[in-house]
């Protein structure tokens, strides 16, 4: 299944079906949850017309401070109320000292990190009663790091038991931005734990440094990793991430029909793998 | 917490940057890539704060709105986890550090107060309307009201002045039905008179417009039929505008 994600900028192309037509939907829970009015209507036409997977903001599971419950308590009720199939959120940090900063703040790769984080996402799925899928963020400078990226993350994985969100553009990001060799980095994922991966486009802004931008279409060389790493994974739902500078549809589209090139050709019957 | 000392340290250094934009050294860290957090980050709350107050954006002058935005984003302790929210915590922020003195700029927090109003009725939850039927008294009945609104009281006209000069001249006080429509959601306000701003307050708390137009000689306002008329045209107007749903016959 390849999706994208619901924005109100073509929602109401989403909901004819004719100019763009995902198997799937994706919306964050904080922009929909506790509203009411138009938007509302709009949502529950959507989740009557797609299946629906959702990937959090603001969960920040890698702040200092204790999860705020209220926030989780919203999203539980929220995930059950649209049943969704899947959650994701961010491996990363996004308030500190109780304040929201709207973005996502790389985590010192740090031992004493790992077991605070482990702790809080077992937290999270013991409350939530469902598996926590979380995504291995971009970053654009690693903070007083004391072990490599890729055992940090194999470390929460394995002590956590969470599931991993692959963002194969992220991958590309870290891999120019940080010097090392992307497909190396995946092949020493625990890729059995992938449950969900994302596709986006990025932005260079200096010789050494691309932004994650989600605001340019997908390069050719982030399509080959994606072929690449769909080869060594089982299937799993690809969504497409379109944020900003949004094209004319029929060029999502496009991009929608190349994921799902891609996916037929490696996964062929084993495709559908959200019910 | 199994979070060390130093970790979180070093976590508080990283989001006093990002708030402050004031330099700070972390091991590892590269300069250059940290100042592209602070702008994506400032990017966001800058783009959410003008988005929200469209009209003082647009008409507050620009050095002090990057001041308040700077002031507010680097001191206050930003509690939304919905974007969406930011502008409230903005508009807390200005009424706590009392902006209107502070900027000179008297109806400040009028405005906020009004821009905040819009958005937040166009995204809170639907709240249902107490039962009620379409026939009735108006005299006698209690009535049902559409339950998506604000009613704001204001000390500048801000809802339909943007000329400092002239909302400034025009001080005194101002009552605006700020409201949201049950079909489409779009939002529409109207301005009160104090007598009418009275009588929706008391409708809204459910007294009847019997009760409340034999307690006015109390507020030195004189009952004639001329007002009994004008105040039952008012509610057909409410009426016509879907503020006001309709009857409850207890």
């Amino acid at each position: 299944m390849v999706g994208i994600g619901f924005r109100r900028d073509f929602a109401a192309a989403l909901l004819q079906g004719e100019r763009i037509k995902p198997d799937f939907i994706e919306f964050a829970p904080e922009n929909w949850m506790n509203i009411g009015g138009y938007w509302k209507k709009q949502l529950h036409k959507a989740v009557e017309q797609y299946p629906v997977l959702c990937h959090g903001l603001s969960l920040s599971i890698g702040s200092p401070e204790p999860l705020d419950m209220d926030f989780l308590r919203y999203v539980k009720s929220f995930l059950e109320e649209y049943q969704v199939q899947l959650y994701s959120e961010h491996l990363s940090y996004s308030k500190c000292d109780n304040a929201h900063m709207y973005d996502l703040l790389p985590i010192p790769f740090r031992r004493d990190a790992v077991q605070h984080i482990s702790g809080r996402i077992g937290q999270v799925q013991d409350y939530l009663q469902r598996p926590l899928v979380m995504e291995i963020v971009s970053y654009y400078t690693p903070v007083a790091a004391e072990m490599s990226e890729l055992d940090f993350i194999r470390e929460i994985v394995k002590t956590s038991g969470c599931q991993l969100l692959l963002d194969v553009n992220n991958i590309y990001v870290n891999a120019f931005n940080h010097g090392y060799d992307a497909r190396e980095f995946i092949r020493q994922l625990p890729l059995d734990k992938v449950a969900y991966i994302h596709m986006a486009g990025h932005e260079q802004v200096a010789p050494d440094l691309i932004i994650d931008t989600h605001g340019q279409p997908i390069i050719d060389p982030v399509y080959e990793l994606f072929d690449w790493t769909a080869q060594r994974l089982h299937p799993v739902p690809v969504l497409l991430e379109r944020d900003y500078n949004i094209p004319q549809l029929e060029e999502l589209n496009g991009e929608l029909q190349r994921l799902k090139n891609i996916c037929q050709q490696h996964w062929h019957a084993r495709y559908e793998t959200v019910s | 917490m199994k979070l060390s000392a130093e970790t979180y340290k070093i976590q508080q250094d990283f989001s006093h940057f990002i708030r402050t934009g004031r330099q700070v050294k972390i091991p590892g860290v590269r300069p250059a890539a940290m100042a592209h957090y602070r702008r994506l980050v400032y990017n966001v709350v800058k783009d959410t704060l003008e988005t929200g107050f469209p009209i003082a954006f647009a008409n507050l002058p620009r050095k002090k709105w990057e001041r308040m935005v700077y002031q507010f984003f680097s001191t206050h302790t930003c509690t939304a986890y919905q974007v969406w929210k930011l502008p409230l915590d903005f508009y807390t922020c200005a009424v706590e550090n009392s902006w209107e003195e502070k900027y000179d700029i008297p109806y400040l927090h009028d405005l906020l107060s009004f821009e905040w109003a819009e958005m937040e009725l166009f995204n809170m939850e639907d709240v249902p309307p107490p039962a009620y039927v379409a026939t009735g008294s108006w005299l006698l009945d209690q009535l049902a009201f559409n339950q998506e609104y604000r009613l704001l009281q204001l000390k500048y006209p801000v809802h339909r002045e943007t000329s400092r000069r002239k909302i400034l001249q025009q001080q005194g006080a101002y009552f605006v039905l700020v409201y949201r429509l049950p079909d489409t959601g779009d939002i529409h306000f109207t301005e009160l008179s104090p007598w009418l701003a009275f009588v929706t307050e008391q409708l809204l708390a459910g007294i009847t417009l019997t009760d409340i137009l034999s307690y006015a000689p109390q507020l030195n306002i004189a009952v004639t039929p001329a007002l009994q008329e004008d105040t039952i045209a008012f509610l057909r107007y409410l009426q016509e505008k879907q503020v006001l749903l309709g009857f409850i016959n207890a």
